[in-house]
């Protein structure tokens, strides 16, 4: 069953009179469990559709649905909610509260979701060993390696139990072995926890680990695990 | 809700800086408010106990017609049986003293000089010259069958070059309109604290007083002291009968009084621009504070966090500084007004006396005195406008769009 339905998505920034048209209808879905590469050039939509099936930004039009919920009639705190409990993120830059430790970046959410002391103890031991930083926990995110930052923001975005993991470029400011083991981590965690995740790259490494890649280009979907789609295909057809 | 409040906590304990700073301003700001306060009182209160142990005392009971203005020594304007009476008022309990007091106009005579003065006759064993007694610095109080010994003030003395032991002339009016003048014997010099009273007041003996005017054995007044003197308005109820006026302290300071009033405005002025001040500190930290971390907004929104939770989350911070700055402020202000309650506050005499009127009295030390009601309203609208200051700010992150905060923007 698909978890997360992408239905004709288009999304048009406006900056003046200029119009820059980010997604031109998209249409995808993935189902739980999913280990997906969303690939592409820069500049090609990856990043702002990550941020609509996550619930940061709204498209101009289409639907998403998360477990057949239309997120798109969400309000504001509707959102909210609906990131709160069922989306967890990577992001590129890392994104941890700057001073808060380790321990505390990873309880964050189950402060905001209301855990229990004893409970959110329990749970961010567990996410940090996984993650094999069950000795830094009080480290600061100026006191680990970036390596270790992107781990951190892997076991905070799976803190809450998430349905689906979104994480943009998780690898980008990473060397290659920091790299290799996030993308590691991340997939035996899809593999322990069944929880989906979805990962924007252009790192053909990282593309590497994915069981499904969807590629976009110029805001479409152009191709699914190496498969040129339809739409793209007459695209592509010379005119009769 | 309870975990808003450890975000926030846990906030303010990582920007230990920013924290402390701001803490630090609140502490300053609720510690001036509360010595400004306590300063004005104790400005206002030793006033006021100088001027009732000076002058007024807590009642005065006087003749109907006695006109205060002219100093009148009128027979018919003077109490006309004054130890009588004063025997009658001692005996009533809550009356802690009493005694008659005779006022006239007169001039003190040195070489070429000469200033002008209250000749005050009084009884010089009174408790109620206890302030005057303690208050002599050289010399002693004329005895009470002094005939020729006057105890002026060490402030007129330095201004005609007088000591113990030298003589002056005293020139008073008395009660048939015409002016005498005798030589006297200066027994003592006092010195109050207050140099425009001492400057002004000569003090002999009752008796003395009595025959030089011309009164007989009449006064002007008598002076009681009371237990307490919040009973006055009562006992000075009880102490009226026809041809007499009973006046309390409260109708005898009425200049004071009224000046406590017409201070306010100043005052609160001054505490409006302190909290003004206070107001702008944390306003300015708070909005400085949402800039700063813009990107951590937008972590908090992608975390789930609502906008009125992230509202919330810097109010509570606003009101856990105000909080902690008032309970700072409370205890250090405190502490000062504590200190200064004791040990008193000097300030060169020249400034002190540039600031009285002629009724308003200070001694050479100003004593701090805690205004519990002043102090509590100051520190309830010193929080109060920390978290209205933090308003702004806290709207201003609760509005950012989680993706564009997200990239600081």
């Amino acid at each position: 069953m698909a978890v997360i339905e992408v239905e004709n998505v288009t999304k048009v920034y406006k900056i003046g009179a200029q119009e820059t048209h980010a997604l031109r209808g998209v249409t995808v879905s993935f189902e739980k469990g999913e280990f997906t590469a969303l690939v592409g050039p820069s500049g090609s939509g990856k990043t702002t559709l990550l941020q609509i099936i996550g619930c940061l930004d709204k498209p101009t039009s289409g639907v998403v649905r998360i477990q057949g919920q239309d997120v798109t009639r969400l309000n504001a705190n509707g959102r909210a909610e609906l990131r709160k409990k069922l989306i967890g993120f990577v992001f590129q830059f890392f994104a941890l509260i700057p001073g808060l430790t380790a321990y505390e970046n990873v309880e964050m959410p189950l402060l905001l979701n209301g855990e229990k002391p004893a409970a959110r103890r329990e749970r961010v031991k567990y996410l940090l060993e996984a993650v094999g930083l069950g000795d830094r926990m009080n480290h600061r995110p100026d006191q680990l390696s970036g390596g270790e930052q992107q781990r951190v923001a892997v076991a905070r975005a799976l803190a809450a139990r998430p349905l689906v993991v979104l994480a943009d470029e998780p690898t980008a400011n990473l060397d290659t072995a920091n790299g290799q083991q996030i993308m590691e981590i991340m997939q035996r965690l899809n593999r322990e926890t069944g929880v989906t995740f979805l990962f924007a790259t252009h790192d053909p490494r990282v593309v590497a680990h994915a069981r499904r890649v969807v590629q976009l280009r110029d805001g479409k979907l152009v191709e699914e695990n190496g498969a040129v789609l339809a739409a793209d295909r007459r695209e592509a057809a010379p005119a009769h | 809700m309870s975990q808003l409040w450890k975000i926030a906590y846990r906030d303010l304990l990582r920007s230990r800086r920013r924290s402390l700073l701001t803490l630090l301003a609140m502490v300053i700001g609720v510690t001036l408010l509360i010595f400004m306060s306590a300063l004005y009182k104790g400005v206002f209160d030793g006033s006021l106990k100088m001027a009732i142990q000076l002058q007024t005392s807590h009642l005065q009971v006087r003749a109907e017609s006695y006109d205060a203005d002219q100093v009148s020594l009128l027979w018919q304007d003077l109490l006309s049986d004054p130890a009588g009476l004063t025997r009658q008022i001692e005996a009533i309990p809550g009356v802690q003293a009493a005694a008659p007091v005779l006022w006239a106009n007169g001039l003190v005579l040195s070489g070429e000089e000469s200033v002008g003065v209250t000749v005050n006759g009084v009884e010089v064993q009174s408790p109620l010259l206890d302030p005057i007694r303690q208050a002599v610095v050289a010399g002693t109080m004329p005895a009470p069958d002094d005939r020729s010994g006057v105890l002026i003030g060490a402030r007129l003395a330095e201004l005609l070059d007088l000591h113990v032991g030298d003589t002056v002339v005293l020139v008073v009016s008395t009660s048939n309109q015409t002016t005498d003048q005798a030589p006297f014997t200066i027994r003592g010099l006092y010195d109050t604290g207050v140099g425009q009273y001492d400057e002004v007041n000569v003090y002999l003996p009752l008796a003395k007083a009595q025959a030089f005017t011309q009164v007989g054995e009449r006064a002007s007044a008598i002076r009681v002291l009371l237990d307490d003197r919040e009973n006055a308005e009562a006992f000075a109820a009880a102490f009226r009968a026809p041809g007499l006026t009973v006046l309390t302290w409260r109708d005898l300071n009425r200049l004071i009084l009224d000046s406590v009033d017409a201070s306010l405005v100043f005052t609160n002025l001054l505490n409006l621009i302190v909290l003004g001040m206070v107001a702008v500190v944390i306003a300015n930290t708070l909005l400085m504070s949402v800039f700063e971390r813009t990107r951590e907004m937008g972590i908090l929104a992608a975390l789930g966090m609502k906008a009125h939770q992230i509202m919330g989350m810097f109010l509570l911070e606003a009101a856990m500084l105000g909080a902690a700055g008032v309970a700072g402020g409370l205890l250090v202000g405190g502490s000062i007004v504590y200190y200064y309650s004791k040990v008193g506050l000097e300030f060169p005499q020249a400034i002190i006396e540039s600031k009285a009127s002629n009724m308003i009295t200070y001694g050479r030390l100003l004593y701090t005195s805690f205004a519990p009601e002043q102090a509590f309203m100051l520190t309830l609208l010193a929080l109060v406008i920390v978290l209205v200051v933090a308003v702004y700010p806290a709207w201003f992150a609760a509005r950012l769009e989680p993706v564009q905060a997200l990239h600081g923007k």
